[in-house]
């Protein structure tokens, strides 16, 4: 089931009279059937807009429709969706089996298929021993689940997780979010979650939404935004390590850092800001390159090199930081203080005008 | 170090320790040696006091006095239906201010007033209230083509009496528990009303099998303070019926107030350590509820 | 499962007026239920001698027909009997009572408290849980055993003597029982262990005595709390009967809510002065109104908070 948005607002007003478009004019179509990250750093309206599709928040201006019904100002319990809270708010007075249960009951769907439900939904999250339990009883792992299984039990059009994993330490983490992966192939709704953490958010999702201080910066599939960031917050959000960025300018089509050239590109003459992510340098071994430098920390992996390099600083060069990574593979044998010759590949090279947008 | 910690923390204790020493422990131990004097005269020999012995009878005197079983009726059928009700009422009343957008403070703050009132004075306004020629009820009652009622005055029936008391009681009762309530449902975690309207509840599922079952905790233990404050009822009682306690000599007479009628006649032979015995067994009633409610809890609390 | 997707809005819009209309109108209904016996008070108090009398009684005065005759009288001196010489409602003397009482009690209370919870929360010595619980065991009995006693010590003591009773025999009776309280020693220990131990080990290296500790930092830190205590112990003096009735002898001594009962009765016709009594009423609850609407937030919140217990 298809969830679109259009020209959805949200605007809180802070004590002293401050206005905050938590989300501004959001025009968003989240494709029937999908696993959708909602991406971003605190504060950008990720949490917001979930909350506006569940109708725990009313919107300021615009529409949500599900498929062709328009639910803008339909109450959260009649919309049909499943939230999994952040802290999961899982009804601590209740056993496992009748927090599952409650929302069946509410629906009054006969006692035999609640019962059956229940226990189906249980098998689904791998819960089915831990019926008889109270929350408490339970780890932040297994309460999460509870908290899925009481989302999906009542087959919701729509399933939302608000920062599932957030709450879980590194090691689970890797562990549930193939769990929401496989959950949500396995039964096929339309899911929609929120994180700050793009390294999770790339990992699992159909597609990808980037959103920044209320506003979507950019929708696709993972790669995509990925190798073709639309501006220069994109590009800096996804990756890790993060993307280098140098100050830098085009000259009669050619691209210079510095005085160094890198490359080529038919734009107008300018100053521009350049992105070249740490795997998008290769080794010059002709030593030709005029963009060199010499390499002030080597560190392994083994399965490829990373090398540290400072530009010093009154070469001017870079944005904001001192250094930039190099992620070379790690046959060149490259040692601290070598003079190393890089070209930059130039898919890999994004061009960016001074306010961050893309230049192409 | 630990020596002169001791010595120290006692002297921080020492004027409460002393005070209470004076008018708590020493009162406490002696009640009940009161309770077992044999013709008690507190005030003779110069305040020493004389007695003539020692005995159990005094309790057999209480236990065979009607006005003794009349007081115990009547703080039991106060406390038994105002504390339920009221606990009640109060709790709908404060989810209802929950619910509302505005004028919450203003609301909070006119149901707060009988707390703040003085139990004599707000008493006889009650009196007035329920007057059988001047009060508001019988307008009402009135109203509605009933003749009117005597509801405290010399004919009034035992019912009426206890009618009113229990109005009045509820009444008073209402403003301490709203603020708990209130304050309590303040604690509870919006997100679980947030989950529960994704879970389809309705206002009165929220209610029933969210809300209450939060606060029960706190519900019970409102009930047994309520109770027990409840079975100590006297001022209200000086308040509306006056000293006389209602018609028929002390016919709306409480524990309490046997109590001090005993002790108020101390100068008759033996009716002090009436007082005392009777204290005692209001003690031992109080402390018999506060521990069923403490083990009833243990196992009904809903977490 | 799509009929579960009910798509009406405007009747979501009206359920939702319609739910919060009828909450109003409860509450308000309650919050007349409340006010009523105040009204009635009120209105009683000004109504004159004869219009006081008529069956059915009025529900309303005109701001014409409003008589404060009730409240004058009140004030008059009573010609003849044991009284002779006095107002009829010696009014401000039962507040002077009040008011002394209720300060002496409170600063001594204060004292103990603070003293007491300090001692609790952030001492360790010998037998301090022990104590603790024992003390916190009295709370549960009744006050009605303490005071057959106690009156008995305050006769002991010379301070009840039916012929000659002194204003100072009268305070140290009202006061000395009750200038301890296990209550607030509990709830100020509460607030005073929330009080980081950093700060007394901070303290205590920079030379800080126990007691210095207590003044200068404990007690700044917990003054809402000392503050809230000291609003709602000095209201208790307002409320107190039993006490000040068994204790003593004069009228002049009394406290403010003795000396409503009882009044206003005629012996000889057994006819009440429901005018008069109103407007002694009144005036005993409005000082307490006053120092409410003052303390309102004060008020309210220390006793939620000492409601919901430790």
């Amino acid at each position: 089931m298809e969830i679109r948005m259009a020209n959805l607002t949200k605007i809180f007003t802070s004590k002293d009279k401050k206005e905050v478009h938590a989300v501004d004019h959001v025009d968003l179509t989240i494709p029937s059937g999908k696993l959708i990250g909602l991406l971003g750093p605190s504060g950008c309206g990720k949490s917001t807009t979930l909350y506006l599709i569940a109708g725990l928040l009313k919107q300021n201006e615009g529409q949500i429709f599900f498929d062709d019904d328009e639910v803008s100002e339909m109450p959260p319990e009649k919309r049909g969706i499943g939230l999994v809270f952040q802290n999961y708010a899982l009804y601590p007075h209740m056993t496992v089996r009748d927090n599952i249960l409650f929302p069946l009951q509410n629906l009054k769907v006969e006692k035999e298929e609640a019962k059956r439900r229940t226990i189906e939904m249980a098998q689904l999250v791998g819960l089915q021993e831990m019926l008889d339990r109270k929350p408490k009883e339970l780890s932040g792992g297994q309460q999460q689940r509870v908290a899925i299984a009481r989302a999906l039990v009542k087959k919701p059009r729509v399933l939302l997780l608000d920062e599932p994993l957030s709450n879980l330490d590194a090691r689970l983490r890797l562990q549930t979010r193939e769990e929401i992966k496989r959950i949500q192939r396995e039964t096929g709704i339309t899911t929609v979650f929120v994180t700050h953490d793009q390294e999770e958010a790339m990992s699992i999702s159909d597609e990808i939404v980037v959103m920044k201080d209320g506003v979507i910066q950019q929708m696709g599939l993972p790669q995509e935004v990925y190798d073709h960031p639309h501006n220069l917050f994109v590009a800096k959000f996804l990756g890790n390590p993060q993307i280098n960025v140098f100050e830098g300018d085009v000259k009669g089509g050619k691209v210079y850092i510095d005085d160094m050239h890198i490359g080529s590109v038919k734009l107008p003459d300018q100053k521009v800001q350049i992105g070249v992510r740490p795997e998008g340098f290769l080794v010059d071994d002709t030593l030709k390159s005029d963009f060199n430098f010499a390499v002030n920390l080597v560190e392994t992996i083994g399965r490829d090199t990373t090398l540290i390099i400072d530009i010093p600083s009154d070469e001017g060069g870079l944005l904001d930081k001192k250094s930039f990574k190099v992620i070379v593979d790690a046959s060149h044998r490259i040692q601290t203080g070598d003079l190393v010759h890089f070209t930059v590949k130039p898919e890999k090279m994004h061009l960016f005008d001074l306010d961050g947008g893309l230049l192409t | 170090m630990e020596t002169k910690n001791n010595l120290k923390a006692w002297f921080y204790l020492a004027p409460m320790l002393i005070l209470m020493a004076v008018f708590t422990f020493y009162p406490l131990i002696n009640a009940f040696i009161i309770s077992f004097y044999k013709d008690y005269l507190p005030l003779a020999n110069n305040g020493v006091g004389s007695i003539t012995g020692y005995t159990l009878n005094n309790y057999a005197v209480i236990f065979k006095n009607q006005l003794f079983w009349r007081a115990i009726l009547n703080t039991f059928v106060l406390a038994f239906v105002s504390v339920p009700v009221s606990i009640m009422v109060s709790l709908f009343i404060s989810v209802s201010l929950k619910a509302i957008p505005k004028l919450k403070g203003f609301f909070q703050t006119v149901f707060f007033l009988p707390y703040v009132t003085n139990a004599i004075a707000v008493g006889m306004a009650f009196a007035v209230l329920f007057h059988k020629d001047y009060g508001l009820f019988n307008v009402v009652l009135r109203l509605f083509g009933i003749t009117p009622i005597d509801w405290i005055g010399g004919t009034a029936s035992w019912w009426a009496q206890m009618s009113a008391l229990m109005v009045f009681t509820i009444w008073s009762s209402l403003a301490f528990k709203i603020l708990v309530f209130t304050s309590g449902l303040e604690n509870i975690d919006k997100q679980y009303y947030d989950a529960a309207r994704i879970d389809s509840a309705s206002k009165w599922t929220i209610f029933k099998r969210i809300t209450v079952p939060l606060l029960s905790p706190l519900i019970l233990y409102i009930s047994i303070t309520s109770l027990i404050g409840a079975l100590k009822a006297y001022n209200s009682v000086i308040g509306l019926f006056g000293e006389r306690l209602g018609g028929q000599p002390y016919r709306m007479i409480t524990i309490v107030a046997f109590v001090y009628k005993y002790r108020a006649d101390f100068a008759f032979q033996g009716f002090y350590s009436y007082a005392a015995s009777a204290a005692i067994i209001l003690f031992f009633i109080t402390l018999i509820f506060s521990v069923l409610q403490t083990v009833v809890s243990r196992k009904r609390v809903h977490y | 499962m799509s009929d579960i997707y009910v798509k009406n809005e405007k009747s979501y819009k009206a359920k939702k007026i319609t739910f919060n209309i009828l909450t109003y109108l409860f509450l308000i209904a309650i919050a007349i239920a409340i006010l009523i016996p105040f009204y009635w008070m009120l209105l009683t108090s000004m109504k004159s001698d004869e219009l006081m009398r008529r069956i059915p009684p009025l529900l309303w005065l005109n701001p014409k027909e409003w008589q404060l005759s009730n409240y004058y009288r009140l004030f008059e001196l009573v010609a003849s009997g044991p009284r002779r010489g006095e107002p009829l409602f010696p009014f401000f003397t039962y507040m002077r009572n009040t008011v002394v009482i209720s300060i002496i009690t409170t600063t001594g209370t204060m004292i103990t408290t603070v003293l007491a919870a300090f001692a609790f929360a952030r001492l360790n010595f010998k037998g301090r849980d022990i104590v603790f619980a024992i003390l916190i065991g009295t709370m549960m009995i009744p006050g009605e055993i303490f005071i057959l006693t106690n009156f008995l010590t305050i006769n002991r003591m010379g301070w009840y003597d039916i012929m000659d009773q002194s204003y100072m025999d009268v305070i140290f009776a009202m006061t000395l029982p009750f200038m301890t309280s296990v209550f607030y020693i509990f709830y100020l220990r509460q607030t005073f262990k929330q009080i980081p131990n950093e700060l007394y080990y901070a303290a205590k290296v920079d030379g800080t005595t126990d007691f210095q500790y207590l003044l200068k930092i404990m007690i700044p830190i917990a003054l809402p709390t000392i503050i809230t205590i000291t609003i709602l112990n000095s209201m208790g003096a307002w409320n107190a009967y039993i006490w000040p009735a068994m204790i003593t002898t004069k009228d002049e001594f009394r406290l403010v809510s003795n000396g409503l009962r009882g009044a206003f009765t005629d012996t000889g016709t057994g006819r009440t002065d429901y005018g008069q009594q109103m407007a002694s009423s009144t005036l005993v609850t409005l000082p307490l109104l006053i120092l409410f609407f003052t303390f309102r937030k004060q008020i309210m919140r220390g006793v939620s908070r000492s409601g919901i217990k430790g």
